[in-house]
């Protein structure tokens, strides 16, 4: 005898989540549907021949099977480069290790194009580690031939994923009860007993969540496979989609083989999920932290942690300084060595003329600033809206929350692909490609910015929306005087977040655009392409300081607004 | 039905507990609702602010029917257990919310905040922030927010468990000043039964969803309808019936004469612990003329000392009864006493009208 009442505020609560719920469903479900029905669709009609022959063909079996055995061997090597730092974080003690941590965060902010022109400024035959290893040991060769090969590959996901892993098992580690440890040794275990039998069983599903993550990262990698792979012999799912789609004009192929990908994806997810809930199952979290005032006790111990800081500093950090460096440097002449200049700012900036795809270099900087900030704010109404209607349906698994996850499922390249589709049928012009750039960015930027609202709003606790109403505030008004003060913080976050996120874009932009369309990601890997690395280091270089807004942001974010 | 004050019918069911509770409370009044924690306490309180649908059921307020308005048109304010500041406003602003929702001048405003201070004894704290208060200031500040609207009933739920026990006394007394000088209507929602008992004009004893009993302070601890309220307010040991014949003196000359009769069902007997006698001299008897229950060779099992009194637990044929004794007792095993028109009798749990021949309550 459940009465219609007015005062859980049903007008409110029915009207708030539709404009989010709009907008994902044209935004996402749309481009999805073109995908699909193009992959099942031909001038025929209705057909699962196509989709039956790209899963049969040797070729496709080939490339799955690569996609699987680099990611796999990606996460195991990012396991073992975290692991001993998880070890290191979370049982000691020493200098740099704040440092450390703080670093970790930036695979999380930093575009993959940024990623590989790092390694290949870094790591390449003429990079800044050969070059310090040849005047070391007085080589006149480079040591290290390792760009544009399988290597490469692996070398990019271990370097760019293993903070990921390090920063998560380290967090859950230093929570961990030590009491337990010192029971054990008590009860007559030894350290390494201790740690096999009581450390690593509590660990593993920290370890196995975070390396999920990290496959997951790995198996929807793009770009660092398609320039640092280097040949059609490394591709992947996701390039393999690119290539189809927009090299070979097949993109019903491309269509059928993102059915594979989607597939995956949502089954890695799942199973994410699943060990995120096994964790947050699996020991009561202590609140307090345990007392680490342990430095390491041997010299040994010592070395090893000290040479675990430095070179974490190295890799982290090594490739987006020498972006920065090489950005600045030019030669004056073919042959002359290279020197400090401002060349590339002022091809950059049109105050020389400038070669090749410098020129579209300007443009490209407008274009994404204005598709940035475009993205930032469209996509925080959406992300509050969904948040409000979340909060209100707790109880229940959600469905909104869901459905706002809903495009992680979904690598950025199908979801580029969903929007080229719809490009390739409206045969609108240039204005329209922005557009379609914007709406694409906005719907991989939503999960993240409500990611960064949703636990905010849910630390709100109850009572200040009860207490606002039981003081004769309406519920709208509640809204504009409590709730949004109070996420004021996060939506900020959330907006630079998004601002970021579309600024590094480059995966759907790459699929969707046409050559036409010039964004910074874009330009970076024609230049990269044409061997123009300086140039794209200044672009890159700008890349870097966006990056770095974002990192001080959301460093700044975790100290919380409000202490109560 | 009254006209003045709240009369409601509550009607809600949940997941794994329903609630159907009934009570009224008289304009002006301070009603506690006490019971275990889980009992529906904190629901009811909610369900009268409006924060949860009813089903069915209706919510009274001076004669109105408030059950269908929602929370913000109600007139009713609350003060919640974590106290709900908004932590982005000071003291000041905190205070005037509803007046600017009354859209009071700024003026009248600034007046009305700092008579509200004053009314909760912290003058000059309008621009403290809410983080730079103690847990007691910030107490009274919500206090004084939810009275700033002139509601026309306050909620107040469990509004002193985050405080210490020093404390908590000192609040209550305030809570009880400040409902003296506004005479506004109250709702207490408490765990703690002495808490209840020293402030409340009316106790509401809820358990499981439902009203147990409800009554002036003194009527729920002398006379429990069940034995659930006897045992929830205060101490007391509880014996079946069927002791009564090994234990009851009877003496010829009394005018109150006690009739041995056990009735169907689980027949006990009820009495708290400050009407036992304690007699550590087995060779005098107990100074009694009334007709009264002798547990003889009682073994004291322990003894706490309480300040004004000893708290005894003595071991008689298997049970414990509980006593309070001015004095420690000499020896280990001692007599004690209980005056039979101190026993509360029970069947099922629920008290029985007392049959003819019992004796009389005072």
């Amino acid at each position: 005898m459940r009465k219609a009442n007015n005062l859980q505020y049903k007008r409110f609560y029915r009207i708030v989540p539709l404009p989010s719920v709009v907008v994902l469903l044209l935004l996402f479900f749309v481009p999805l549907f073109f995908t699909l029905s193009s992959a099942f669709i031909t001038e025929e009609g209705l057909t699962f021949l196509r989709v039956l022959e790209v899963f049969t063909d040797s070729y496709t079996v080939k490339i799955m099977l690569f996609t699987l055995l680099q990611a796999t061997l990606s996460t195991l090597f990012s396991l073992l480069v975290a692991l001993p730092g998880a070890y290191l974080i979370a049982t000691y003690s020493f200098r740099g290790k704040r440092l450390i941590l703080a670093l970790s965060a930036i695979p999380f902010v930093i575009p993959s194009i940024l990623v590989v022109l790092g390694f290949v400024i870094f790591f390449g035959n003429n990079g800044f580690l050969n070059g310090l290893l040849m005047s070391l040991f007085n080589l006149s060769e480079p040591p290290l031939k390792i760009l544009y090969s399988f290597k490469a590959i692996i070398l990019a996901h271990t370097f760019y994923n293993f903070p990921i892993i390090m920063s998560l098992v380290s967090s859950y580690w230093e929570h961990l009860d030590a009491n337990c440890e010192a029971a054990s040794q008590t009860l007559g275990a030894n350290k390494v007993q201790t740690f096999l039998k009581v450390t690593l069983p509590r660990l593993l599903p920290a370890i196995i969540s975070a390396a999920s993550l990290v496959f997951l990262f790995c198996f929807n990698s793009f770009a660092i496979i398609l320039v640092l792979g280097g040949g059609p012999q490394y591709t992947t799912m996701e390039v393999e989609i690119y290539r189809q789609a927009r090299m070979l004009g097949n993109s019903g192929a491309a269509a059928a083989l993102s059915l594979f990908s989607i597939l995956t994806t949502t089954l890695l997810l799942i199973w994410y999920n699943a060990s995120q809930r096994r964790l947050a199952r699996s020991e009561t979290y202590q609140n307090s932290k345990r007392i680490i005032e342990k430095r390491p006790a041997t010299l040994l111990g010592k070395l090893l942690a000290l040479l675990y800081t430095l070179s974490s500093f190295l890799f982290i950090l090594g490739p987006i300084v020498s972006v920065v460096i090489r950005s600045f440097m030019a030669s004056s002449s073919r042959s002359a060595a290279e020197s400090f200049s401002l060349k590339w700012y002022r091809q950059l900036l049109s105050l020389e003329r400038a070669t090749g795809h410098m020129g579209s270099a300007l443009g490209a900087l407008t274009n994404s600033t204005l598709i940035a900030l475009l993205v930032a704010l469209c996509t925080i109404p959406v992300a509050l809206s969904m948040c409000i209607a979340i909060r209100r349906r707790e109880s229940k698994q959600s469905f909104l929350e869901l459905l706002g996850m809903l495009p992680m499922t979904v690598s950025s390249v199908i979801i580029g692909l969903g929007y080229y589709l719809i490009s390739s049928r409206l045969r609108g012009g240039l204005p329209l490609g922005y557009v379609l750039v914007v709406l694409a960015h906005l719907v991989i930027a939503i999960p993240f910015v409500l990611r960064t609202i949703l636990p905010e709003y849910r630390k709100i606790p109850l009572s200040y929306m009860h207490s606002s109403l039981t003081l004769g505030a309406g519920r709208i008004r509640t809204f504009l005087q409590i709730e949004l003060p109070l996420l004021k913080g996060a939506i900020f976050t959330g907006a630079i977040f998004a601002f970021a996120l579309s600024m590094g874009e480059f995966n759907a932009t790459l699929t969707l655009a046409n050559s036409s369309i010039t964004t910074l990601p874009i330009v970076m890997y024609r230049l990269i392409g044409s061997y123009n690395f300086q140039g794209a280091c200044a672009l890159g270089t700008i890349l870097i300081g966006v990056c770095t807004i974002v990192f001080i942001v959301s460093e700044f974010a975790k100290g919380g607004t409000y202490g109560r | 039905m009254a006209d003045n004050g709240l009369t409601c019918s509550l009607k809600a069911s949940y997941k794994d507990f329903t609630l159907d509770a009934q009570f009224t409370v008289q304009a002006g009044e301070l009603a506690c609702i006490i019971g275990p924690s889980g009992c529906g306490k904190s629901t009811t309180l909610q369900l009268i602010a409006g924060l949860l649908p009813q089903e069915g059921g209706s919510l009274l307020l001076n004669g109105q029917d408030i059950g269908q308005k929602p929370v913000h048109q109600r007139h009713i304010a609350m003060v919640f257990q974590d106290y709900a500041l908004f932590p982005h406003m000071n003291v000041e602003q905190n205070i005037a919310y509803p007046l600017k929702i009354r859209k009071l001048n700024r003026a009248k405003r600034k007046e009305r905040v700092a008579r509200l201070l004053s009314l909760v004894a912290l003058e000059g704290y309008q621009k403290r922030r809410s983080q730079e208060l103690s847990g007691g200031e910030r107490q009274r500040v919500a206090l004084a927010r939810a009275l700033a609207s002139d509601p026309q009933l306050l909620l107040l739920d469990e509004p002193l468990s985050a405080l210490d026990a020093k404390l908590r006394k000192h609040l209550r007394e305030e809570i009880r000043r400040i409902h003296d000088e506004t005479g506004i209507t109250t709702v207490y929602v408490t765990h703690d039964q002495e808490e209840a008992l020293s402030i409340a004009d009316r106790i509401i004893v809820m358990h499981a969803g439902r009203v147990m009993q409800e009554g002036k302070g003194e009527d729920i601890y002398h006379n429990p309808a069940s034995l659930f309220v006897a045992t929830f307010m205060g101490e007391g040991t509880t014996l079946p019936y069927s002791i009564i014949p090994k234990t009851l003196v009877n003496p010829s000359s009394s005018s109150e004469p006690f009739v041995f009769k056990p009735l169907e069902g689980k027949h006990t007997i009820f009495f708290r612990p400050e009407h036992v006698m304690v007699q550590d001299d087995r060779n005098l008897p107990l100074a009694e003329y009334l007709p009264h229950l002798s547990f003889k060779q009682a073994e004291v099992q322990s003894c706490e000392f309480q300040g004004d009194h000893y708290r005894l637990a003595c071991s008689w044929e298997g049970h414990t009864i509980l006593c309070h004794s001015s004095y420690r007792p000499k020896t280990q095993m001692v007599t004690l006493g209980v005056r039979s028109s101190r026993i509360r009798e029970y069947v099922d749990g629920e008290s029985i009208a007392k049959h003819p021949l019992s004796p009389t309550g005072e």
